[in-house]
């Protein structure tokens, strides 16, 4: 188990395998299985004739034509920083293509296993695309690596912030105004020439700051009322001590701080309205079936 | 659990925080391996218990206020 904090946490409990993904259903096991089949083509041969790349605005409109083709919600392209990159690992690629499949929100009124279903099922969508796309990028004669949930050395959030996707939120993960939280993410690392997207700053944060729905939604009190600063941008640092016991060590999936975050309003207003009516009727912070 | 953050102190004085940690071992290793970067020899880094956060937070917009000023 890679993640200290939760091996402490089973193995306060007698057990040797987080409960939740102990218990996981066949649907699950079989999305799981799709991004650890795909995992040893995340890299490979590179052709030798290059395609020479004489205007990069081009070639990155292609890429993202190309993403969109494959199933991604959004593209987005950066340049390749440190803080991206895993502590201990090694990326030397100049660029990294951002691309994100949504959700369909509509599935948090089907109730937890539909919502963690429609997780896995975007993730498994994401590590396909990010696979094709590295080997379509490779096929030009540049390198290229696909890093998804089956193997990845980058890290979704400052990518994500970097190419414009959205800011982060109270809850720690990213805010898109159309998509909300619930989207899935797969990269592709290369030296392909590129041109670079911007950072978009639409007031998620100072939002943030004045609402405070995830975390009353929160079964845990896992979302902190202060936050830290790193360089410059809030951050809501999520207590896994207090997560985990919701999201990982019952067989339930939790997801509801992504859930009830108002930011999916606009595109789904009335499941949005439908779901916080049930979130209100369990009395917020309780989890569905408790 | 023990809960840590883990602040950089970036040349001019500003605080950043990498991250909540559960354990001194783990925010030891990450200290070892941020320090172990070339591009952040110029930074410091304390390891700090959770509830301390807010005045390094105050600190570092001390210290960005004063910068601006």
């Amino acid at each position: 188990m890679a993640d200290p904090v939760l091996a402490e946490m089973v193995h306060a409990t007698g057990a040797t395998e987080s409960r939740h993904y102990a218990a996981v259903k066949p649907v699950i096991q079989a999305y799981r299985a799709s991004w650890v089949k795909l995992a040893p083509y995340r890299d490979g041969p590179v052709n030798a004739k290059r395609l020479e790349v004489d205007d990069p605005l081009a070639m990155t409109a292609r890429i993202k034509a190309k993403a969109a083709e494959l199933g991604a919600n959004m593209v987005g392209v950066c340049r390749l920083q440190p803080h991206m990159i895993d502590l201990g690992s090694e990326v030397s690629h100049e660029f990294v293509i951002a691309c994100c499949v949504a959700e369909d929100y509509d599935k948090v009124l089907q109730g937890p296993d539909a919502v963690e279903e429609e997780a896995m099922r975007t993730y498994a969508k994401c590590t396909e695309i990010a696979t094709a796309l590295a080997a379509y990028v490779r096929e030009m004669g540049y390198p290229a690596i696909a890093h998804h949930n089956g193997a990845s050395e980058v890290q979704a959030i400052p990518i994500f912030y970097q190419v414009g996707f959205g800011e982060l939120g109270r809850h720690g993960s990213l805010i898109n105004e159309k998509y909300g939280a619930s989207f899935r993410p797969g990269f592709v690392t290369t030296d392909l020439p590129l041109v670079e997207d911007r950072p978009r700053e639409f007031g998620v944060q100072d939002f943030c700051m004045n609402c405070n729905v995830c975390q009353r939604n929160c079964p845990g009190d896992a979302i902190p009322q202060d936050h830290v600063m790193t360089h410059g941008i809030k951050r809501w640092l999520i207590d896994l001590e207090k997560c985990y016991p919701y999201s990982r060590l019952r067989d339930e999936y939790c997801h509801l701080c992504v859930d009830a975050c108002p930011y999916i309003v606009k595109s789904h207003p009335e499941t949005y309205k439908a779901f916080m009516k049930e979130r209100k009727q369990v009395g917020y912070k309780t989890p569905k079936s408790y | 659990m023990e809960k840590l953050y883990v602040n950089e102190i970036g040349p001019d004085g500003v605080v950043s925080t990498v991250g909540l940690f559960y354990s001194q071992a783990e925010a030891r290793k990450i200290v070892d391996l941020l320090r172990a970067n070339p591009d952040r020899a110029s930074h410091r880094y304390e390891i700090v218990e959770a509830v301390r956060h807010t005045l390094s937070e105050k600190q570092a917009n001390r210290t960005t206020a004063t910068q601006k000023e």
